[in-house]
């Protein structure tokens, strides 16, 4: 109780960051970074989501851009149905897909191991199929709702009408995300997950109900997929099936791994090798596919050398610097 | 009270325990037999991590075989593992906290509860420490600790003193004969070492290929001569 709201090195790390994120970077970017940006943001809030469950319980799901689909889909199909403001279409977005991933899950929950990462690849696979088939509402009639020719206008946050604005926006709900996840770390969810990590036998035996609390787990991930899939809806007006393949969710899970899942630096890592990455591949007029060797290099290197990942390296090479700062605290 | 009616564990063609009954009514009780005998295995059966073949098992006259493993241990059953689980990114205070996370008395009254427990095993000084910065004998103090919290009806302990030095089995010995006192707890002890079984333990229940051979106070027990002849050649006791 008393370390609740303690801020550890880290954390004012975070905080520093975010501020510089709202503050700073969107009066410094053009209008083509500013999307670049925009839309890293969401895909912070998700890969978040996903390296939080592997870290913690080590759970592998690899349907999470699936779920940004659901949660994008759900935000425009009531933008164009409804008047509802913003933050109303982007709560029940995430309240929907936290609730759609449950389903998806819950029977793999009860199992151990690989059982979940097999169920999530098979929605991830299915999420694709249904994206391409059905595509993503833009303002046409019946309940999948697309046109063809351009879509009715989507509704941005009205504190947030303008690109920058936008950036700020999707950079602060990806801070709340963070914060999210570091609070329920720190009350009785937390305790239960360490437990669970260290051996499902003793936190039964402690009295954790570990198909609760993995479920749990598998709800906060989906809740942050289902808000980024919201925001991204936000970020364009329009989404598009291409952006939700399973390759993209094996993709981001396998970069949340490589940046390191413990701490919020290897989830932003991950989110710059994904987004900025290939934006800057693009801008020197290189093949994007290089992106993918790196990728693919990156994680060879974190899986031969570094099990925290890259934002474990450096915080471990501070901490070596600074003796009485861990890289633990993160 | 603990009664343990014909229970019956296979694990594919191996019998890990063979129709064994047995009633526990003392407060401090022991349970022994040579490697592979079945006493974890019991321990699993207690727990809800083995499901037996058949058999009932009754504590303080409640059927404790139905419930989930994580509702026995809110019936106040407790655990301690042969190696302690001791979660490495929790302080000693929240591994001990995790037991009672799930009751519903005031967060203030869960403290001071889990406070006085780590005083009483003496761990009160470290427990900001983190798990990962425990030694082994402090991990075993505060799994002790986790045992004690929550109004514990039946405490089990696997080995408890496996891998430690003679004074710090002493003062475990010590600590498991408070419990009872302290909690009102009955406690079950299986361990490899006599002297501390000895000491500690009014009943003692021998196991021996999944068998019950012998059940009785402590010292008739280990004067048996089956029990001798149980562990004879399988190991130096
Ligand atoms: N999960 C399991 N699957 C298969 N066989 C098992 C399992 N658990 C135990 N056994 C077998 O059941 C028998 C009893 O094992 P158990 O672990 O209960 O013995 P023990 O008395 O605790 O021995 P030790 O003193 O070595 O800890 C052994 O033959 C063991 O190999
Ligand atoms: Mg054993």
């Amino acid at each position: 109780m008393r370390h609740l709201f303690h801020v550890t090195p880290s954390g004012w790390a975070g905080l520093a960051t975010a501020a510089f994120g709202i503050l700073v970077l969107p009066s410094l970017a053009s209008s083509y970074w500013l999307s670049v940006f925009t839309s890293m943001g969401c895909f912070l809030l998700a890969i978040a989501g996903v390296a939080f469950m592997y870290a913690r319980l080590g759970m592998v799901s690899l349907t999470q851009v699936g779920l940004m689909g659901v949660g994008g889909w759900i935000a425009l199909r009531l933008n164009h149905a409804f008047d509802f403001p913003f933050e109303v279409n982007l709560a029940l977005a995430a309240t929907a897909t936290m609730i759609f991933g449950w389903i998806l899950a819950l029977p793999a929950l009860r199992m151990r191991g690989l059982y979940l990462a097999l169920v999530t690849l098979m929605a991830a696979g299915g999420l694709e199929i249904i994206f391409a088939t059905f595509q993503f509402p833009n303002g046409g009639a019946g309940f999948w709702g697309v046109q063809t020719g351009s879509g009715a206008a989507f509704r941005r946050p009205w504190i947030a009408q303008s690109p920058q604005a936008y950036l700020r926006y999707v950079i602060a709900c990806a801070l709340l995300g963070f914060l999210c996840i570091e609070l329920h770390r720190r009350l009785q969810p937390g305790r239960a997950w360490a437990l669970i990590r260290r051996s499902e036998a003793a936190a039964m035996a402690a009295g954790v109900n570990v198909t609760l609390y993995k479920t749990w787990a598998f709800g906060i991930a989906g809740l942050l997929g289902g808000a980024a899939g919201a925001l991204l809806a936000g970020s364009l007006g329009l989404l598009d099936d291409g952006t939700f393949r399973a390759s993209e969710s094996v993709m981001i899970f396998a970069l949340a791994v490589v940046g390191g899942a413990h701490s919020w630096q290897g989830a932003l890592i991950a989110a710059v090798l994904y987004k900025v990455l290939p934006a800057l591949l693009n801008i020197w007029g290189v093949d994007a596919n290089l992106a993918f060797v790196i990728f693919g290099a990156g994680l060879l290197h974190a899986v031969i050398t570094a099990p925290q990942g890259i934002a474990g390296q450096v915080l471990e090479g501070l901490g070596r610097l600074s003796p009485k700062r861990g890289a633990k605290d993160a | 009270m603990l009664e343990i009616e014909d229970v019956t564990v296979r694990f594919g063609g191996v019998v890990a325990l063979s129709a064994v009954s047995v009633r526990f009514d003392k407060a401090v009780n022991g349970i022994i037999g040579p490697n592979g005998a079945g006493k974890t295995t019991l321990m699993n059966v207690l727990s809800g991590f083995v499901t037996p073949a058949s058999g009932r098992v009754v504590g303080d006259g409640e059927a404790l075989l139905p419930l989930a493993p994580h509702r026995r241990a809110h019936w106040g059953l407790r655990r301690s593992f042969q190696k302690e689980e001791i979660a490495d990114d929790l302080t000693v205070f929240e591994n001990v906290l995790v037991q009672i996370d799930h009751s519903r008395s005031p967060a203030r009254t869960k403290t001071a509860e889990v406070e006085a427990m780590l005083a009483l095993v003496g761990m009160a000084d470290r427990a900001g420490k983190r798990g990962a910065a425990l030694s082994g004998f402090e991990r075993r103090l505060t799994d002790v600790a986790k045992c004690l919290v929550g109004k514990p009806r039946l405490v089990m302990f696997d080995e408890p003193a496996g891998g430690m030095s003679v004074d710090e089995s002493r003062q475990l010995g010590r600590l498991i004969r408070q419990i009872h006192g302290t909690t009102g707890a009955q406690v079950l002890v299986i361990d490899h070492d006599v002297e501390l079984i000895r000491s500690i333990c009014e009943d003692t229940l021998v196991l021996d290929f999944g068998r019950r051979i012998a059940f009785g106070p402590t010292a008739e027990v280990l004067d048996d001569p089956r029990v001798k002849a149980a562990y004879l050649g399988t190991e130096e006791v």
